[in-house]
């Protein structure tokens, strides 16, 4: 058991929220956005606000810093007290005191949330400016202490370097060491590690949690992951459509959840557990990669970077009705892999074999017509459709191209939007009228339009909710037993892996460090690679579904 | 390779050469630009029938007259009435304006769509698009109309002929970010034809800066072809333009000033409207700059 255990019933409270209210403005009649929420945080304490997007999170965290959008969203009732003072009765310039000297915040994205054209160090400085007086060699020595605290290798390099000369990690340290440097009571830490890799996210996760435990800061953690809490909290508080629906100690919030949504929400956390392995079926290959490999060479005249290895050397193969899982972290090649499987990009050297129909080195004019027996998901369901057409000229699209005529083609539209559950009404609306998960099933739809042998999905839940996720992939997985195709699931997260995959490839710059089945490779990895990954993969002691320990299962 | 501005940021360098006050945008403005706009082409349309005189029909005992009732604003140094020549001489312009607008709008939109998908072919275009655009426009019109003779058809080669490196760069930098979004390598994946592809899916992106576009390209030919009538380069002396009505009305500007102010006021409420409504139209068309505004 490595949940937090500690008791704050002494401490002082630092953050109090009294029936918060926050409202669209100019819509009276539309429901509040955050509707009467009330909750404590104590000095020390890490608590942890939950849900999924649209729940009001963020909405409640941006009121308490004062930077809700103005003219869009407007505090209507209750109050916020730090520390006894109540902020929404401050004016502007007291409230900017306020901010960073006692409460500050950090925000997922470091690349956004960090100035490019300014030295890292210039801006931590430029925080001490704006709300201390500190001679320069006092401001300087301030910078580089709380740079050391944060961990980063070599301060006096890190203090002159820009933001884009740092890993993701770094600048995420940079943001907390900004954030921290005036000590301030209260840090709002908003969904800070979900742009990270898991292995930086657990380096982050323990930064926090070792800052907090020296400087007694109270910490108001965003997250919409469950293994993140299991990680972090103190108390969790779960929030529904801008209401707070239930708020424990998290071992009792995970282990005796009361709410029912509480439950549901828990129920779809994937578990690390690899599914119980499918029988081969002794198909033949849909799709086999062998000795794959992708070099990027820079073709500029006069600047000389050495050619990089996306992919090297990669081989895999996919029967029919099965799934392959490749995982990864940012940078490894997984995407590269997808994209020259699909011909988005031409592969360097290798062998593609889809439906046996040979793709590495088929021209784009001569591929076109085999490109029906491989077709793509991708992550981003906003993107993923042209938002100019309805959803029936997006589904008909590939069809038509196959020299289908119309009217099959829109029969066949019906069908399945029916097959991956959306009303048939759906085909004369326009992507912005459906929520992102609706979106990744048209996507998926589109795709199976094609009755392609091969889908290759793309992070393609990866920016859905937990809920969502679980409805999405389900659907894959019924697809595929009913039309018997083979997916190539590429994904960072460990824990869709085990659920979704029969053979799981690991890669890691470029190359696959192992390669075996889904129970092989998550139960006893071999690659110490692999190993890190599943061990960086946070809450993997607790089986959330079942709300117990997993060594209890 | 040429540096691929962001299309934002590029309409608002260029629209902001071009820009009016700001204030002038909201409320009336665009709709008194519109009534004073739709007024001129009306009259241009129907130029035969409002203009109580033949425009060439010169008459020397009538000359340099004050307004009276027959000539409603006097007559030119041949005794033609002026104000049949401005009502006539706004169908040139107008012609050439919107000519020259549609004309390189569309040359550049296909060049453009072309060049930010095909690599290969952007790096040879755009070279060839960079010589067009260093060449001087009054320069270009002068050569054209000392090689072909004056005529519209010269003076409208000339205009359009340096606007299509601007458009095809605005094309090109809106289509080489729209092409890297999914929804097109799906396209891609499902076996859409390039041109398929290049016309329904990234097309449609570049209309709305296009229309912004397309009216200050027409405000700017309205201006250089009364710029080069007025030269003496542009359309031949017996077509009334609103520019050759100036460039003759010069010699006696010390004597009858009215020559040159009713053709120029002429001149200046049309670019003006036309500018005012290009500037809606952006504000309209791209709420994002309207935000950052605010």
């Amino acid at each position: 058991m490595r949940f937090k255990a500690r008791s704050f019933d002494d401490s002082r409270v630092i953050l109090d929220i009294r029936d918060l209210t926050v409202s669209l403005e100019g819509a009276p009649e539309a429901p509040p956005v955050v509707n009467q929420i009330s909750l404590k945080i104590r000095n020390g304490e890490t608590a942890c606000l939950v849900g999924e997007s649209g729940s009001g999170k963020s909405v409640t965290a941006l009121s308490v810093m004062g930077l809700l959008p103005r003219g869009a969203l407007r505090v209507t009732g209750g109050e916020i007290l730090l520390d006894g003072t109540n902020l929404l009765a401050l004016g502007p310039h007291a409230m900017r005191e306020m901010r960073a000297k006692r409460i500050s915040m950090v925000f997922q994205e470091p690349m956004t949330a960090l100035n490019p054209v300014m030295r890292v160090g210039d801006q931590i400085e430029e925080v001490l400016d704006t709300h201390v007086r500190l001679s320069a060699r006092e401001k300087r020595s301030r910078v580089l202490d709380i740079l050391k605290q944060v961990h980063l290798p070599d301060v006096e390099r890190i203090y002159s370097s820009y933001p884009h000369q740092l890993s993701g990690g770094q600048r995420q340290r940079i943001m907390i060491a900004m954030a921290l440097v005036l000590e301030p009571q209260l840090l709002i830490a908003d969904e800070p590690t979900t742009a990270l890799d898991v292995t930086t996210q657990k380096q982050i996760l323990s930064l926090i949690a070792e800052l907090q435990e020296k400087h007694g800061t109270a910490v108001l953690f965003i997250t919409h992951d469950m293994g993140v809490v299991a990680e972090i909290a103190d108390t969790v508080h779960v929030m529904k459509q801008g209401e707070l629906v239930e708020h424990a100690p998290v071992q009792k919030l995970l282990s005796e959840p009361a709410d029912e949504y509480t439950k549901r929400l828990l129920r779809s956390v994937p578990s690390l557990v690899p599914r119980p392995p499918r029988p081969v079926n002794g198909a033949g290959d849909a799709l086999s990669v062998k000795g794959l490999q992708k070099i990027y060479t820079s073709r500029a005249i006069f600047s000389r970077t050495p050619p990089v290895h996306a992919a090297e050397d990669v081989s895999f193969s996919i029967t029919k009705g099965r799934t392959l899982g490749i995982v990864g972290e940012s940078g490894s090649g997984k995407s590269t892999v997808a994209r020259c499987v699909m011909r988005l990009i031409d592969p360097t050297d290798g062998k593609i074999e889809v439906a046996g129909k040979e793709f590495a080195h088929l021209s784009r004019r001569a591929l076109r017509p085999h490109r029906k027996h491989i077709q793509i998901v991708f992550q981003d369901p906003y993107r993923s459709l042209n938002p100019r057409w309805t959803v029936g000229e997006s589904l008909i699209e590939g069809p038509l191209n196959c020299g289908q005529d119309r009217k099959t083609a829109l029969a066949r539209a019906t069908e399945l939007l029916a097959l991956v559950g959306l009303p048939e009404d759906a085909l004369g609306r326009y992507p912005h009228q459906f929520s992102g998960g609706q979106r990744q099933r048209i996507a998926i739809a589109r795709a199976i339009a094609m009755e392609p042998d091969v889908l290759v999905a793309d992070e393609a839940v990866s920016a859905l909710d937990v809920s969502v996720q679980a409805q999405v992939l389900q659907l894959l997985e019924e697809l595929q037993q009913k039309l018997g195709i083979a997916i190539l699931f590429i994904t960072h997260d460990l824990r869709v892996a085990a659920q979704i995959c029969d053979d799981v490839a690991v890669m890691q710059r470029g190359r696959i460090v192992e390669y075996g089945t889904a129970q092989d490779v998550l139960t006893s990895p071999k690659h110490p690679y692999t190993r890190a990954l599943i061990e960086a993969a946070p809450g993997r002691f607790w089986d959330f579904a079942n709300f117990r320990e997993v060594s209890a299962a | 390779m040429t540096a691929a501005p962001q299309p934002i940021s590029r309409l608002q360098w260029m629209l902001g050469t071009l820009s009016l006050p700001r204030s002038w945008r909201s409320g009336l403005g665009p709709i008194i630009a519109a009534v004073v706009l739709a007024a001129i082409v009306l009259t241009a349309i129907f130029a035969p029938l409002i203009a109580p005189h033949d425009p060439l029909t010169m008459n020397t005992v009538q000359r340099l007259k004050g307004p009276s009732e027959i000539y409603p604003l006097g007559t030119d140094a041949y005794g033609r009435d002026l104000f049949s020549r401005i009502v006539t001489g706004g169908r040139i312009s107008l012609f050439i304006g919107i000519g020259a607008a549609l004309v390189s709008v569309f040359i550049g939109l296909i060049i453009g769509l072309v060049s930010g998908f095909f690599r290969l072919a952007d790096a040879i275009i755009m070279r060839l698009m960079d010589s067009l655009m260093a060449i001087p426009s009054i320069l270009l019109a002068i050569a054209l109309v000392s090689l072909n003779g004056p005529s519209i058809w010269s003076v409208m080669a000339a205009i359009t002929i340096p606007e299509i490196p601007r458009v095809v760069r605005l094309v090109r930098s809106v289509v080489l970010s729209a092409r890297e979004e999914p929804y097109v390598e799906a396209a891609i994946a499902l076996g859409t034809s390039m041109p398929k592809i290049l016309w329904r899916h990234l097309m449609p992106n570049t209309l709305a800066p296009l229309t912004v576009q397309g009216t200050y390209i027409c405000a700017s030919a309205i201006l250089t072809e009364a710029i080069l009538s007025f030269l003496g380069a542009g359309v031949s002396t017996e077509i009334p333009t609103w520019g050759n009505i100036m460039a003759e009305g010069r010699v006696y500007f010390q004597i009858k000033p009215s020559l040159i102010f009713w053709p120029g006021l002429m001149l200046s409420l049309c670019i003006l409207s036309i500018n005012l409504l290009g500037d809606t139209a952006r504000d309209v068309l791209d709420p994002r700059l309207k935000k950052r505004e605010a």
